[in-house]
């Protein structure tokens, strides 16, 4: 019989004490049907679990739910369930970058503002040292579709509010998709990065800037084309079926006018910009009559009549519901997320079971029922993405098509939290990494356009990826360039740490692998498990073998030959292919 | 003399290249021979510039004579630039155009001058296209259009890809013409080179584009001397980079890609190690200038290479001025003029300029109508062709009367292009080397314009 019994009863769903693989159990768990993430269903019902996971399964789970495994949390995870992880994760406070960008500012020098190494500083912090690692690692993936950018030189003026920005997501990335869109839309750093804010009605031969009204469907919503529940696309005469035309954005680009900077009165001095409130960096857009347009507002079937009076709150209301309810949203946004979280490829029935959580709010995992039953939950989405039989199954490690290329900054991450790295100043000073020659060739929060740093659907040309009619986003990254920045990146970073100072701010703890330094195929092992779940190649393993006894210990500075073998285990275990790519 | 030389010296090759059998790319009539020789023999390179996110062609290229001026500033008003600042980068009057007088955006003063000194030329109103198209059939939807206009990604990939194909296209112009002809280089790698990551336009079916970095050639740290203490880890972590062999596609062309920057990044650094020295300075703080920095050092060091026919890429973003228009615009004019007009010397240093051409390309042009102080995406807009082998000093196919509801507006002012990228792109190609045979089938709609569809501005 399966390990893994729970009774449920009312009590709220608490994570037990380390148990044994296969144990059954017996706990309390709630009831209530209307709490998102609580147990629906009767008292005391038998849950089966399943198996706790293996040692790999948790490792595994780990590199798509998290910024990286580690030996503890994988320890943890293996004598727990995956619901109770969630539930953790799910109850785990944030933490506020606008807090770390005011902590900051307080600490600098008269007439030093904030730069973008602060923000992309406080990203590495909450990515490495957080504990609310899911709802980060899900809002750097939201960053990632609803992407604004300090490479932006107005954005750019704006550190704190871009850190709010990173908040927001995280905030809603345990709420509801319809309240996401209201906050990517109203933050006044997408206001500046697609330019409505400050937008105005229509005058002469001026129209209101189109920008956000495009955007918002081809990005953030629905997408180009028409699809079906499982994220393919509706055929018409054997066509795509393009989803808006260009009317369609004329009409929605009426709505998005009149929103500009936050504050206590509504003058054209503050429309304009001109009367400063301090938080208007961090306080959503709020609306401006005056310069909403009264026309007739006709997209997507939907039609807000001319206004006798301007309400541009009440037609933002009625386009983001527009937007929110199209077929389209659950499957097009349900994909993307798989792809950031677990494969760049997933099978349409996977989007589709996505899309259903998507649709009815509700994911059910072996009886464990998560998610508010209102279209959107993000909780029930996640889930879905995460807990899908494809992306637990461990069988998937030999699939040569499924997966995902670990973008840079996943890669470093992984590596920093495996090695518990932590920064001496505590702010985890590593800074922009965009340089792709000599860096990570990628920057949390500096795309280079409202496209990311990769689109979903990149093929890489003239590859077996392209002729086997798959995408692959992150390779849009990797070329001869940036495979020797991410290298010569990696090199300096196993011996010296990484971050600016001296020692480098950043430094990984190896005293583990030190212990194992003199036993190859033990720290072999360990980095096999902790980096790549288990997936190491023979003929990686027999490199790093002949590397590390290559280092010999018969010297008189024994602590460093240790250290050398653990530097090359580790700059080996990190270049190697199936680290590089996530399965 | 050298007429013959090079003459002989072509014939030469001609007949070697003619034993590569039919799908060789030769490409050189006896019409193209008097061009040639007043080049360094046998070398010739397209560099596209790409501005990402939309070029307000308005602002780039504006009508001079006071009516026309008149139109476009009321049509424009908020982001209209004034007459009087346009006096230092007149043009004209072009016979072509009617005797139509233009200005160039003042920051772009290098322009101006290589357009006076005849190697610049303006190609009006270019975009594509697949087949002529007037405004009633663009309003009946009577012909076939490019798909998705006006949209960023995929416009920046119908302008590259070698038919109009939104985002997903696979093939590149770029990349197709060097299809056919990188047998004429020692190294196929060299052939289609972006400093600017991955483009689209220099993806052929066999061809990979080579992204080399602003600095020139890196290398892995790791792969030379001794490896944290060991002798012999360098070659292991070699291996461990290079191993092909995986069965995940994924991890295999993690693989290639690195084995292909090992090897040719070894090359180029031993080629750059002999390049000349370049005296004209980088301009500071300009990205496209470092870019193109590059690109003219390895154009120094063709010779090195085995190159022989090149296509590269180089690009900068911030053209999307929804807002800001005015102020953003300027700067990325002065930061191209800047970087231009450094290359356009870096060239001459090497006496090279008759053997390369530079063109700008960008995702589309803007609306005519203003947003209050931006515009938006639009579809056919101006673009420069530049070097020693151009026939500058011109104006190229029909520049449009700047009002609203002329035969060229599809709304807001936005342009029908009245020339497609396929002439543009073929009129590259047949001076890169490409036969009219070749030049169809690296663009396939390319007939559709005409007996003879190509542009004036090269040979």
């Amino acid at each position: 019989m399966r390990g893994g019994w729970v009774a449920r009863t009312t009590r709220a769903l608490t994570r037990p004490a380390a148990r044994a693989r296969s144990a059954s159990i017996t706990l309390v768990v709630a009831l209530s049907m209307s709490v998102a993430g609580c147990i629906g269903g009767g008292d005391s019902e038998q849950v089966d679990y399943g198996t706790s996971p293996s040692s790999a399964e948790a490792s595994r789970f780990l590199a798509q739910a998290s910024f990286g495994a580690n030996s503890s949390e994988i320890t943890k995870l293996q004598s727990s369930y995956y619901p109770y992880w969630f539930e953790e994760q799910f109850a785990a406070p944030q933490t506020l970058h606008k807090d770390q960008m005011d902590a900051v500012s307080a600490t600098l020098p008269a007439g030093q503002s904030l730069n973008d190494n602060h923000v992309v500083n406080s990203f590495w912090k909450q990515a490495i040292s957080g504990q609310d690692q899911l709802r980060q690692r899900v809002a750097f993936a939201l960053s990632q579709i609803f992407v604004v950018s300090l490479q932006d030189s107005t954005v750019s003026n704006y550190r704190r509010g871009v850190a709010s920005y990173l908040d927001m997501l995280g905030q809603h990335a345990f709420g509801n998709f319809r309240e996401l869109l209201e906050g990517v839309t109203r933050h006044p750093m997408m206001g500046l990065y697609l330019s409505h804010l400050r937008n105005q009605k229509e005058s002469g031969n001026r129209v209101p800037d189109q920008n956000y009204a495009r955007e918002v469907m081809q990005l953030f919503t629905i997408g180009l084309y028409e699809l079906n529940p499982d994220g393919t696309q509706k055929l018409v005469n054997g066509q795509p079926d393009e989803t808006y035309t260009n009317d369609d954005i004329v009409g929605l680009s009426r709505v998005f006018t009149g929103f500009s900077w936050a504050g206590p009165d509504k003058t054209d001095a503050r429309f304009n910009g001109s009367t400063v409130d301090p938080s208007r960096d961090v306080l959503p857009m709020q609306s401006y009559p005056k310069f909403h347009s009264t026309l007739e507002k006709r997209f997507l079937g939907t039609v807000i009549p001319a206004q006798g009076t301007a309400d541009p709150d009440g037609s933002l209301r009625i386009a983001l519901d527009a937007l929110f309810n199209h077929p389209n949203v659950g499957p097009f946004f349900g994909k993307q997320l798989i792809q950031r979280l677990v494969t760049s490829n997933p099978s349409a029935a996977y989007v589709g079971r996505v899309a259903q959580a998507f649709a009815t709010g509700r994911y059910t995992y072996r009886g464990w029922t998560v998610g508010s039953g209102a279209r959107g939950d993000m909780k029930a989405t996640i889930t879905a993405v995460l807990l899908d039989a494809e992306a637990r199954d461990l069988t998937k490690l030999n699939d040569p098509n499924f997966g995902k290329v670990r973008e840079p900054v996943l890669r470093a991450a992984a590596w920093m939290r495996a090695f518990g790295a932590r920064s001496a100043s505590g702010n985890y000073l590593l800074g922009v990494t965009d340089d792709a020659a000599s860096s990570l060739g990628q920057s949390a929060m500096r795309s280079p356009s409202v496209f990311n740093f990769y689109r979903p659907g990149y093929v890489p040309p003239n590859t077996n990826i392209a002729t086997a009619n798959l995408v692959a986003p992150e390779f849009q990254i990797i070329h001869e360039s940036s495979v020797v920045g991410y290298g010569n990146f990696m090199r300096t970073a196993v011996q010296s740490g990484v971050g600016s100072g001296s020692p480098r701010d950043i430094q990984p703890d190896y005293s583990a692998e030190l212990a194992l330094a003199d036993n190859p195929d033990a720290l072999i092992e360990r980095l096999n498990l902790v980096l790549m779940y288990g997936a190491m190649t023979a003929e990686t393993k027999t490199e790093i073998r002949t590397a590390m006894n290559s280092v010999s210990l018969n010297v008189t500075n024994v602590t460093a030959a240790r250290q050398n073998r653990v530097y090359l285990a580790v700059l080996f275990a990190t270049s190697a292919p199936e680290f590089i790519v996530q399965k | 003399m050298t007429n013959q030389v090079s003459r002989r010296r072509f014939l030469k090759t001609a007949s070697a290249m003619s034993m590569l059998g039919a799908g060789a790319p030769f490409a050189l009539n006896l019409a193209t021979i008097g061009a040639a020789s007043a080049q360094v023999p046998d070398y010739r390179a397209i560099v596209c510039l790409f501005m990402f996110g939309g070029n307000d062609h308005t602002n780039t290229v504006i009508p001079y004579d006071l009516a026309e001026h008149t139109d476009y500033f009321n049509a424009r008003t908020s982001i209209a630039l004034d007459r009087n600042a346009l006096t230092a980068t007149a043009v004209g009057p072009v016979a072509a155009q009617g005797g139509r007088s233009f200005a160039f955006h003042p920051a772009l003063t290098a322009f101006k001058q290589q357009y006076d000194a005849g190697k610049l030329a303006v190609v009006a109103n270019v975009g594509p296209l697949v087949v002529p198209t007037t405004k009633a059939q663009y309003q009946a939807r009577s012909v076939q259009l490019p798909p998705k206009l006006f949209s960023h990604n995929d416009q920046q990939s119908v302008w590259q890809a070698n038919s109009p194909t939104g985002e997903g296209a696979r093939l590149g112009w770029g990349g197709r013409m060097g299809d056919l002809l990188a047998a004429q280089n020692t190294d196929t790698i060299f052939t289609c080179i972006s400093a600017s990551g991955n483009a689209l336009l220099l993806s052929g079916q066999n061809v990979i584009q080579y992204q080399v970095s602003s600095s020139g050639a890196v290398n892995f740290s790791a792969l030379s001397g001794s490896l944290f203490g060991s002798a012999s880890a360098g070659t292991a972590y070699r291996r461990i980079l290079t191993r092909t062999t995986a069965s995940h596609l994924f991890e295999n062309e993690v693989s290639k890609v690195t084995t292909r920057s090992i090897d040719a990044n070894e090359k180029l650094r031993v080629a750059l190690a002999g390049a000349p020295a370049l005296t004209t300075p980088i301009p500071v703080n300009n990205s496209l200038a470092s870019q193109l920095n590059v690109v003219a050092k390895m154009i120094a060091v063709r010779n090195t290479l085995g190159a022989k026919r090149q296509v590269f890429f180089v690009s900068f973003g911030g053209f999307d001025n929804h807002d800001f228009l005015i102020d953003q615009h300027n700067q990325r004019m002065q930061t191209m003029n800047a970087a231009v007009n450094a290359f356009t010397s870096w060239m001459q240093e090497l006496t090279i300029q008759n053997n390369v051409t530079l063109f700008t390309a960008s995702d589309f042009g803007r609306t005519l109508t203003s947003n209050g102080d931006g515009s938006d995406h639009g579809w056919g807009a101006h673009h420069f062709v530049l070097g020693g082998a151009v026939s500058g000093g011109n104006v190229y196919g029909t520049f449009p009367v700047v009002r609203f509801g002329t035969n060229d507006d599809v709304g807001q002012g936005n342009l029908l292009p009245t020339t497609s990228v396929d002439q543009y792109a073929g009129t590259l190609g047949r001076w890169l080397g490409l036969t009219n045979t070749n030049v169809t089938t690296v663009l396939p709609n390319f007939a559709n314009f005409g007996g003879s569809p190509y542009l004036g501005f090269l040979p």
